[in-house]
This record gives C-alpha cells, structure tokens and sequence, in this order.
C-alpha cells in the first residue's frame, strides 16, 4: 500500500526500482561522512554510547527517577478512595459489608474515616483530594508542554531539546516536570558543544569537505534526538513496566488471581511483534539517515545561497539559486515520507500482531460467558487486565524498531565525535612558550587526502628578526608553505623545528599562541570590531587596536564610524567595502603581540600609501620578530632578508633581492623582469 | 492574529482541492470509527455477552436469518444511541440485565455464531481503518509539506531579492530559522488556530449545558471558576508570546552563531581563537535552552493553576453532590425530563454523570489552555516568517517593461546621489560618468571611494537616490531587473565560489553553456590549464567556498565566470590583486582580445593594469573628478590623477628604493 502512495515520479519505476529508491543509499551533499550505513552490532555500540552519556547527569537522573516514583502515589490511592465515595458516602453502606479488603496502605485512611457519618466521610476525603492535588496532582492529569512542530525533522528538534513529560501534576508533578526538561537540556547541551568543539577543530586538509550547513544541521537538529535516546533506554522503560506491574497488583488484587493465560498471550507479544519488525529495523535507519542527509543538503543550498547573496544577486542567480534550495527542499520532504512509508509498513505489520492478539482473547474470553463460567461483567475486567499488561508488552515488543529513527541520529552525532580532530594531535604536548631563535623546516614534504603533492623536498630556515618574503606563481605552495609554521597543516614528510625541537612535540593551540596569521580570504562575525579584534588576542588594550588598525590603514575609515571599535560589523563583516575588509583582517593579525607574524598577500588590496607605511612598520617590527609575507608585488618583496621563490611546490631559489636578481636565467630574475615590464 | 492566519492563504490555496479531500477522509474516519465503536459494542456486549436478539439491521449485515432478529416491539424501537450508554454500564448493572426473557434470547450456538461474523467484520473494519488512518497520515504529511514548501520556497524567493541593505544587518542563521523553524507552523495553522479550539469550545459549550441541565447551582460554581480561567488566559497571553519570541530569538542567534564559526573557521583556526568561540557557543546554547526552558516552564505553571482551579471546582462539586444524593434533592430539570436523562433525584447514576461532566469540564478548559498557548508560538512564529515576506523589496520590478537594448552602445552614471543609510555619508555626490561600447573604462580611487557601489548601482542591488543610472539612455528602472543583471557579468572582488563543481562554478547563473564555452572561457581566465591538472578536471569539487584553491585560483575561475556569460557589459572588480605578474599580464591580454565589442569595466588599484584602458576614471569624494587616457591624465598639468598616480607610484617606487 505504501507504493501506491509515493509520488507519480517513482510509479513510472519498475518496482525493485521503487524499493532501491525508498530505501536504498541515497548521496546527497556528504563528502565526509559518506558510510552511513549501520549493521545491529553498531547500532547496540551506538546504544551503548548514550547510555554511557547519562553518566554525566547523575543527579538529575536520580531526581527524575525519584519523583516519578512519588507520583505512582496518587494512582496507588485514587481508586480506593474513589470506592470510600460511591460506596460509604452515595450509597451510604457502613465499612466492612463488602468482601473486597482494602489494601494495608489504605489504613490510615480507613483509621480516619471509620467512624465518621457520610458527609463527614466526605469532606475527610475531599480534604485529602484537594491536598493530594496541589502536592502530588491527585485527581488531574501528567503535565506537559510541546509546541507544535513542522512535518520534517529539523523543525521537530526544538521540541526534541527540551522534551520533559511528568506522569502528574501538582508541585511534584511540576518539579518532576521541570527536572526532566533540564536533564533532557543538559543531555543535548553537553553532547551539541562537544560536537560543535569537535566539528571546529577538524583538521585543516579536510575543512572544506565538511559544509557548514551540514554542521548547522548536525548541531541543531540530530543532537535533540539524543536525550530521547538516553531516555527512551533509561526512565521510559523503568516506569512504563512500573505502570504494568502496579496495573497488574491493583486488578489482581481486585479480582483476584484471573485468567493467567491472557497474561502468557499478552507476553507472547512482546517476540512476536519484535520478530516480525526486526526485519525493518536496516530500512529505518536507512531512510533516517537518508532524510537526514537530505535536509543537511537543503540547510547546505539555503546556507550558502543567503550566505553570499551579493554574489548571486550580481550574478544574476536568484532563480537559479531558490530553485535549487527548492528542489532540496522538496527532496528532504519526499525523504520524509519515505521514512514515514516504511514506519507504516512496520505499523500495520505490528497492528496485525496485536490485532491478532486482542481478538484470540476476545473469543477466549466470549466463549467463557457464553458457557456461563464467566458473567458479562467480567468481560471488563479480563480485558482491562489484558491490555494494561499487553501495553506495555507491545512497547516491549515495538522497542527495538522505535529507536531506529533515533539511533541513526545519534549516529550522525558520533561521526564527527569520532572524527578526526586536532584535539587528538598531542594534546598532552609540551607548552611552547616562545619561539626565540628561528623556524626550520627539515625534508618538508606535504600530499593533500586527495593525493595532490603541494609541497617537495623543503629544506629552509627562517631566522627571527628576519623578514622572509616566500614568491612564486598563484598555485604553486606559498600557503601551504606558510600553514606549516602554526602547524595548521601538519607536514606528510620531514618535520617543522621550532628553535631546534620537533614542532609535533609541542601543544598545538601554544604555537599557535606564538604565531599571528593574516589569511588571504578574510571572514568576520557579525560583532562589533572591537570582537572581531579581541578574537585574535583576548587582552589587547584599546591602545594596542588603535595602533594596529592605524598601521593597517583603518583608521581613515574607523573614524568615520558612528561608534567607532564598537561599531557592529554586518554579515561577515560585508557593511565594511572589501578593500576596508582586507585592512581590517591585517589589522587582526597586527594586534598579536607575537614573535612570528605571518601575512598571506597582505597587500594585494591595499593602496600603495598604506603598503608603504604597512610595509615600514613590518620592517621595524622585523628587528625583534620573524615576519613572512607571501607577496606578489616587487615593492613588498625586494627589503626582505630572505626571498624564497617557489614553483610548483619545490624551492627553486633563496638569497637577498639583490643577491638574486643578479642570477643569470634565473627563475626570480625572469619574475621580476616581468614586473618591471608590466609597470 | 486574523490578518496573518489570512497571508497564509495563497501557500494553502494550490491545495485546496487536497485539504478538503483530507478533511473529508478524517470526517469518514471519525464517523466510521464511531459508528463501529457503537454498532460493535452493543452487537459485543449486548448481543454476545448477554445474548440479546439483534436488530433487523444487524442481522442483514451480519448475513443472518430472521431467527436471530428480535420481535420485541421495545427493543426495536430502541435506538443505537442509547446502546452508547449500555457501553459505559457498570458490571453490576449489565449482571442485573441479563435476566430476560428466554423467548427474546439467543442460543449459546447463535450467539458464538453472531460473535464470528461480528470478528470478520471486525477485521474488516480494523483494516479499513487501519489503512485510512495509515493512508492519511502519510496523504497529510504530503499535503502539509506542501503548503510548508509553498512557504519556504517563497521566503527563500524573498530573501534572495532583498537589498544588500536588508542583509548586510541579518544573520544567516535568523534566515535559516526562519525558513524551517518559523515557516513549518504554517502546517499546524488549521488544526491549531481553528479547528481544535473551535471543537474544544463547542464541547465545552455542550458539557455546559448539560451541567446547567442537572444543576445550575453547579453550573454556577464552574462560571466562578471561568472568572480567574478567562483572566489568567488573558493576562498571561503576553507574557507567552513574549517568551516564544524570546526562544526563537535565541534559537535563531545560535544557527547564526554556528554558522558564523564555521564560515570564519580558518580565521579561528590561525588565531587559535577557537576558546573563544566554544565559550560563546556554550554561552549562546545555554541561553537558548534557558529561554526554551522559561517557555515551558511558564506554560506548565499556567497549566497546573487552571488546573488547581480545575479541580477544585470538581472536588467541591462532588462534595456538594454527595450532599445532595444523601439528602435525595430533586435534579434541575428533575420529573419535566425524567424519560430523557433518567435521573429525576440525585442518586449513585446522577452522580457519576454530573461528576463526569464537570470532570470533563475542567478537562475541556485545560485542553483549551494548552491549545491558546501552543497557538501564542504558532502566530509568533508566523509572524516572524511573514515579517521576512513582508520585507518590502527596495529594487522594484517595473510594472511595464522597456525592451532590452541590444546592442548596448552606452553607459551612463548621471548626476548620481547614493548614501547606504540615512545617517551614513553619502557615497556618491552628483557622480556621471559614461562609458561606451568597444571601451575600457577604469576606475581608480581610494579603498572605501565607492568603485564597487557604481557598479552595484549599475547591477541594480540598489537604485540611486537621486540621478539615474542608463543603458543607451534607459534609465535601468524601466528594464527588467533580470534582463539588466543577466546582461552584466562581473568578476566580483570577493571571489564567491560555491561547494560545486568547476564547471558548475564557471556557469554559475549563466543559465544553459556548454562544456566547450565553459572550457573556453576558462582559457582566457588563464585558468584552464590549472583546471586541468586537478584531480577531476572541470567536475573536481571546489569544498566549501570553494576553499580547496588558492586565491588567485579563485581569482581565475571568478573572472571565467564572467566571461562565460558572454554579455554586453563585462565588470572586473580588482581582477588581478591576487595574481602574479605573468597571470595578470596574460589575462589582461586575452580579455582585451575577446572583448573588443564590449563595455569593459575595470575597478583596480594597480597602475599598471590600467595604462592601456580607453578611458580612466578618477573617482574622489563622490564624484568622478577626471576622466581621460592615462597619458592626457598623466601629462595634464595640476591633474588629480596625475597627483593620484604620483603617490601610488611613489608608494611604488619609495618602497622599492629604501
């Protein structure tokens, strides 16, 4: 029945073609995470994992836990004293005539009423009530609070992320209730800022294959799905069985020991019904992940589209652009439904399961009346017993196919848990608290994943107090030459020195304390200048802005500004013009006190006043620090003490301006050459 | 809230013909379902279990003889609404029943035949509704989508055509909330807003009144209680939107927040500013899961007083109620209707009804409390949705059209005003300038002297203040937009290149070109024989913002893209600043060769890219102060490009002689 259901598209299919279409593996945008599929053994693994993860919210845990079982309470008592109204107060019997014992927790109700007249009963038991209700909910419902949701994942998660539900009211209830949201909060907080920290430390060679709307997605929309996971392994389970039991305890004790086998038909359920959607439990995943994947694609197309909005505007691709995230967004709906599909198909399956069960019981039990073994109004009760354990047992039995959907979220989550990052690239290494002498690189080789070879044979040292210009054609390493210093490329071949010790035995984050780096590109949080300048070094004076931005030529245009250094910069900074966008990032790297400071192509976009007076105060910095420029202009390059010319990700010339611009056919020579000719 | 559940019409309206079809299927289902619980219970219990004959029409359904149809003229004329109520009878009760006259009877046989049909038919049932029930949900899901697509697609549609002013102040991530959190409560927009509090009213109205019927005493407590209910609802309303605004507000900051981070991530990453960030992400997250939690923990609060007041009122009506039955009082509309309800005096029936309908009373109110709160968020979030639809457009279409020129022989900036906000300076004071085809015109000026905002002007990302902008005399505005922006091709100063493939890149809103144009344009780019040396050639994926190459890679590919359009106007903003001095010099040349018929626009700070232009501009303080060629500027005397290039090339030259 699902076939006839999906789309006109997938009819014209063959209908093998529709199955490999609903639930086969789709690629949508991962370049990365591109094996989703999970077998059960790592499905049980990932299982494992969250439930490791409650560990860490011990306390709440144990809260939730406790209250809960407090309010088993007023279900434990309401019956009983509901009996007390109808019968010692309405009908006005006197105690004891009934052969009906009260259970012993009911005693101290009992001491209290025994001997009082009915309306006395009365107001003794509505006492109670309106106690019970305000304390423990006795009398109203459990509480809860979602909000609506959309029709795909995504815009299910934010009522996933705070998900509490409290089986009563009153202030217990409402503690509980409250408990339950934080622990559920706490869960996902913990778990999102892991995997945000994770997905930002990714290794610099693999960065551009991860999208950030794939990361938006992740953090936002597969982390709420974890705490159910917790949850649904851990409290729902415990109290649902609690609820059957004591379901079970009250009817027994009513009705004495009944009918045992409809108790063994309801627990024959719970294989039968696990048996028969096992089968299922690949497809869910499979089109969980698959709608996930897809709505990672849409968020990716919405991401990068409003994201560089003045480029398609200007390109003319508005259309083209809302087309495309249209067409995604279309997609992660159809994927949606596909999921939807095979949760049906396992529905009906399961319906047919405890159909099958409700309706042996039935003739069971009917045949009983219709001999007259049993009266009618036994009916009630035997069914009533049935299925407040067959309930439960069909949870039981529905269990494993439930959390499919959220084990392949969570899933998505412990990819880029597990993912490489630079977290795991020594951690424990030494401090490196200062870089004194100088820089060498030693056999410097470095593959990119993709097999493309940027750098060869590097043998160099760079002395501080120098300033080292690296020159070369667009392509040929110069940046991949300079990722090395601050390690953020780790090299395939040879080692970095840092005053003579092998730079991967030092920390990370404290070389990079050591470095001020101006990229080429420059990006910039939609914060005040002032933010995006304390990005880079976290106590700087206001002194130390000034001077680096009026050394960057900003200052002509931060005075200009309404409020200055806390003057919100737009979307990546885009209110700013480009030009003022790259003096800025120059600025940023200036503002570092730091012994080794690097610019990638600082000048390309400055005017040759402000290259001079940049250039001017590098030089002067130079004297105490080490300075590389990756530069195209003449007028950047000639001062350097050292010019490395590099081609094609080999070394081919070093030596002084001077030194080399003498050099017959030389390669540096011929670069210059072509300057001069060009000005 | 009436005028926004309104805007949502025109997403709903293409599906109209479905949503009626979908409410019809849950109206059959409801009816149906209803119809079997009814028709099922009293065939179940009365006829099986008790061994009551069956109606005529039972026995034709069931395919049964006459001998199983009752002749007792009562139980003919006993309706099957009445059944409801044997339902609902408690054991003791239905054992009372089962004294009956054996004539009127079924035999043992009879009845363990009447219960077999009654299961197939059952079955029958149980799968029809199944598969209804199953069918619709994913037939709904289907349709909602729908209307959420219809929605997201036109905010996308929007937020691509708003004005660099609008998104140089917003947040992708607000966009991106927007778009799926905000947008998504339009599928709950009928069941929520109208359907749900409309039945729940109505049902409240009917429990009401039937209370009225037993008692108005107690009909009278449960106005009183309405009183703190209705005020409550109405004093809280505020406080509710105000904290669903705030959860969306937090939420959406967060995206952003994610988003911005990984955009500059390389800047984070060389910094080591990472701390910083997954501080503030900590900080950020925790505060949306505050205002999430303060959300909810205003709306449990409101609840659990409504229900406080709730059962109060049932707890004390019971009080009084016990008090009534013991003292035998007389119900309201007592003997007048005694055939009807059957409890002329209060007693253990009367009681338990009265008790259930208050119960549900109290029920229907705290039903209705959590349908008014979800319904706060459902319009706050639709608001914010439309308040992006409803941004209005500072670049309008125009409503009659102009031909697009063709060919184009000029353009012209004419005493042009332009200021990006109010407050701020003005860019452009009185600018004009013309340029014409088989030209290159170059501007020079200062960084922040407006270069780019002329072209942004002629691009129409936005419209003057003042003065126009022309084509052949056109003023812009008369053409439309899609026509002046897929006439220009830029090569944009921030190379903007997409996680596509270079092809992709290269024909990026350019609409239909072919391997062989793209392949060409990228040779004059000088980018071809780089492209070619990837590992996929044309089809390598560029990674995220095209980060995978180098700047002047970047550079190449964005200036293919232009020249692939193959348009009239072609703009090269600061083409060459990441390129080496042999790249530049050899895509200088090749764009001088292809581009001889064209209107070659060329923004740079570079002397030596611009001594061959046709025309240079000198743009300062507003307003193109010179124009001529590079000698006629240079030569004349007291010039402001001569005393431009002296200082760029004194800057050179400076550098180049200390």
């Amino acid at each position: 029945m699902t076939d006839s259901t999906l789309p006109k598209s997938s009819n014209e299919k063959a209908r093998s073609n529709i199955l490999q279409e609903v639930i086969g593996k789709n690629q949508f945008d991962d370049r990365i995470d591109t094996q989703s599929d999970l077998n059960t053994w790592e499905a049980l693994r990932v299982i494992g994992r969250s439930l490791h993860q409650i560990s860490s919210e011990r306390s709440l845990f144990s809260a939730k836990v406790v209250l809960e079982l407090a309010l088993i309470i007023p279900g434990l008592y309401l019956p009983w004293l509901g009996k007390i109204v109808i019968d010692n107060v309405i009908q006005q019997r006197p105690f004891n005539t009934t052969e009906i014992e009260f259970p012993p927790f009911m005693q101290p109700v009992l001491t209290l009423v025994q001997d009082q007249d009915p309306l006395q009963i009365m107001l003794s038991i509505s006492i109670i009530f309106i106690v019970g209700m305000v304390f423990l909910g006795m009398r109203t419902y459990g509480l809860g609070a979602g909000l609506h949701e959309g029709q795909d994942a995504a815009t299910q998660a934010e009522n996933q992320i705070s998900a509490s539900y409290s089986s009563g009211s009153g202030f217990l209830g409402l503690a509980a209730f409250m408990v339950g949201v934080r622990l559920t909060q706490r869960l996902a907080n913990r778990l999102r800022t892991r995997l945000f920290e994770r997905l930002s430390r990714m290794p610099m060679a693999v960065l551009d294959d991860q999208r950030i709307g794939d990361s938006i997605y992740r953090v936002m929309y597969d982390v709420p799905m974890a705490p159910d996971l917790f949850l649904q392994l851990t409290i729902v389970p415990f109290l649902m069985m609690l609820n059957a039991g004591i379901n079970l305890y009250v009817l027994q004790y009513s009705y004495g020991d009944v009918s045992p086998e409809l108790i063994w038909i309801a627990w024959a359920t719970v294989p039968v019904a696990f048996l028969v959607t096992f089968p299922f439990s690949g497809a869910i995943r499979r089109t969980s992940q698959n709608k996930r994947a897809a709505g990672s694609a849409t968020t990716n197309a919405m991401e990068e589209s409003v994201s560089n909005v003045a480029a398609v505007q200007s390109l003319g691709a508005t259309g083209e652009q809302s087309s495309r995230f249209a067409a995604r967004s279309e997609q992660s709906f159809l994927r949606e439904r596909y999921f939807i599909a095979v949760v049906i198909v396992c529905s009906c399956i399961f319906a047919a399961v405890s159909g099958l069960a409700g309706i042996y019981v039935m003739i069971l039990v009917s045949d009983r009346i219709i001999d007259g073994v049993m009266s009618p109004g036994d009916y009630a009760a035997l069914i009533g017993i049935f299925w407040s354990i067959a309930m439960p047992a069909a949870y039981l039995g529905a269990y494993w196919i439930k959390i499919q959907d959220v084990i392949a979220a969570v899933r998505r989550v412990f990819f880029f848990m597990d993912f490489e990052s630079e977290e795991d690239f020594n951690q424990d290494g030494d401090e490196c608290t200062s870089i004194e002498r100088e820089i060498t690189f030693e056999d410097i080789g470095y593959t990119y994943p993709n097999g493309t070879q940027a750098l060869v044979d590097i043998n160099l040292s760079f002395k501080v107090g120098d300033l080292v210009a690296i020159v070369g054609p667009t392509g040929s390493g110069k940046t991949t030459l300079a990722y090395l210093i601050p390690s953020v490329l780790q090299p395939t071949a040879g080692r970095v020195l840092i005053d003579g010790r092998d730079a991967s035995e030092f920390n990370l984050q404290s070389i990079r304390q050591q470095v001020s780096y101006v990229l080429q590109e420059h990006a910039f949080l939609s914060a005040t200048i002032r933010h995006n300048l304390l990005l880079a070094n976290p106590n700087a004076t206001e002194t130390q802005m000034f001077e680096a931005l009026e050394i960057a030529g900003c200052m002509e245009f931060v005075k200009d500004l309404p409020n200055g250094l806390d003057t919100r910069l737009g979307r990546g900074g885009d209110t700013l013009s480009v030009g003022q966008q790259q003096r800025l990032s120059i600025a940023r790297g200036l503002i570092r006190d730091s012994q080794v400071l690097i610019l990638d192509e600082p000048t390309a976009a400055l005017d040759p006043k402000t290259e001079q007076s940049l250039l001017r105060s590098l030089q002067e910095a130079a004297g105490s620090r080490l300075v590389v420029v990756i530069a195209h202009r003449l007028s950047t390059i000639r001062h350097a003490d050292q010019i490395v010319f590099i081609e094609e990700g080999e070394i081919r010339e070093t030596g002084t301006h001077d030194e080399l611009v003498v050099r017959p056919n030389g390669s540096y020579r011929e670069y210059v050459e072509l300057q001069n000719a060009s000005v | 809230m009436f005028g926004l559940a309104l805007k949502t019409w025109p997403y709903m309206r293409p599906l109209l013909a479905h949503l009626l079809f979908l409410l019809g299927l849950a109206g059959v289902g409801m009816v149906s379902g209803m119809a079997g619980i009814f028709v099922g219970a009293d065939l179940f219990l009365n006829k099986v279990l008790i061994g009551e004959k069956l109606q005529p029409l039972q026995a034709t359904v069931l395919f049964l003889g006459d001998e199983y149809v009752t002749t007792d003229p009562q139980q003919l004329g006993e309706s099957l609404d009445l059944d409801k109520d044997r339902v609902f009878r408690d054991k003791s009760e239905e054992a009372e029943s089962v004294e009956l006259d054996p004539e009127e009877q079924l035999t043992p046989d009879q009845r363990r035949t009447v219960r077999d049909r009654f299961i197939l038919w059952g079955i029958a049932g149980g799968v029809f509704v199944t598969l209804l029930g199953f069918g619709s949900w994913y037939y709904g899901t289907w349709v909602w989508q729908s209307v959420n697509q219809n929605l997201r697609v036109a905010m996308i549609e929007r937020a691509e055509s708003l004005s660099l002013r609008y998104h140089d102040h917003a947040r992708v991530g607000d966009a991106i909330f927007r778009v799926y959190q905000d947008s998504s409560m339009i599928v709950n927009l009928i069941q929520g807003a109208i359907l749900s509090p409309a039945m729940t009213a109505v049902s409240l109205l009917f429990t009401f009144a039937i209370v009225i019927a037993f008692d108005p005493l107690i009909a009278g407590f449960a106005l009183i209680a309405a009183v703190p209910f209705v005020l409550l609802l109405m004093k809280s309303t505020k406080r509710i939107q105000r904290r669903s605004l705030a959860n969306r507000v937090a939420n959406s900051n967060l995206t952003s927040h994610i988003q911005e981070s990984f955009t500059a991530v390389k800047v984070l990453r060389v910094n080591g500013s990472e701390p910083q960030i997954h501080e503030q992400f900590d900080r950020d997250s925790k505060r949306a899961l505050d205002a999430a939690y303060h959300l909810r923990l205003d709306m449990v609060l409101l609840t659990l007083t409504i229900a406080f007041i709730g059962g109060v009122l049932v707890i004390g009506s019971e009080y009084v109620l016990a008090h009534w039955v013991i003292a035998e009082r007389e119900t309201f509309l007592g003997a007048a209707v005694a055939g009807l309800i059957g409890f002329a005096i209060w007693n253990l029936g009367g009681f338990e009804i009265a008790r259930g309908r208050i119960e549900s009373l109290a029920g229907s109110a705290r039903y209705l409390l959590g349908i008014w709160m979800r319904m706060q968020d459902l319009f706050i979030a639709l608001r914010r949705a439309f308040d992006l639809l409803d941004t209005p457009l500072e670049v309008k279409e125009t409503s009659n059209p102009v031909t697009y020129p063709d060919p184009i022989q000029t353009v012209a900036w004419n005493r042009v005003w332009f200021s990006y906000t109010s407050e701020a300076r003005p860019v452009f004071t009185n600018l004009s300038l013309t340029a014409e085809a088989g030209t290159v015109t170059a501007i020079v000026g200062a960084t922040g002297s407006g270069k780019s905002t002329m072209m942004s002007l002629l691009l129409r990302l936005f419209d003057p203040d003042a003065g126009e902008v022309t084509l052949n005399g056109i003023d812009l505005r008369e053409l439309r937009l899609a026509d002046v922006r897929q006439n220009c091709a830029i090569a944009l100063q921030k190379n903007v290149l997409f996680n596509e493939t270079v092809a992709n890149n290269i024909a990026f809103g350019a609409g239909n070109v072919s391997r062989t144009e793209i392949e060409r344009a990228a040779e004059i780019a000088n980018a071809d024989s780089f492209v070619r040396a990837l590992e996929k050639g044309y089809d390598t994926e560029l990674g995220e913002r095209g980060g995978k190459l180098s700047a002047g890679q970047r550079q190449r590919i964005s200036i293919a893209r232009a020249v692939v359009r193959n348009t009239p106007i072609l703009i090269l903003d600061e083409p060459t600043a990441s390129l080496d001095a042999r790249n530049e010099q050899r895509v200088l040349t090749n764009l001088a060769d292809w581009g001889t018929d064209k209107i070659i626009l060329l923004i740079t700070h570079r002397m030596s890219t611009i001594q061959n232009a046709d025309q240079i501009a000198l743009l300062e303080q507003g307003q193109i102060v010179e124009t001529g060629t590079y000698s006629e500027l240079t030569t004349k005397p007291e010039g402001r490009f001569a005393a431009f290039a002296q200082s760029e090339l004194l800057g050179e030259s400076e550098g180049a002689a200390s």
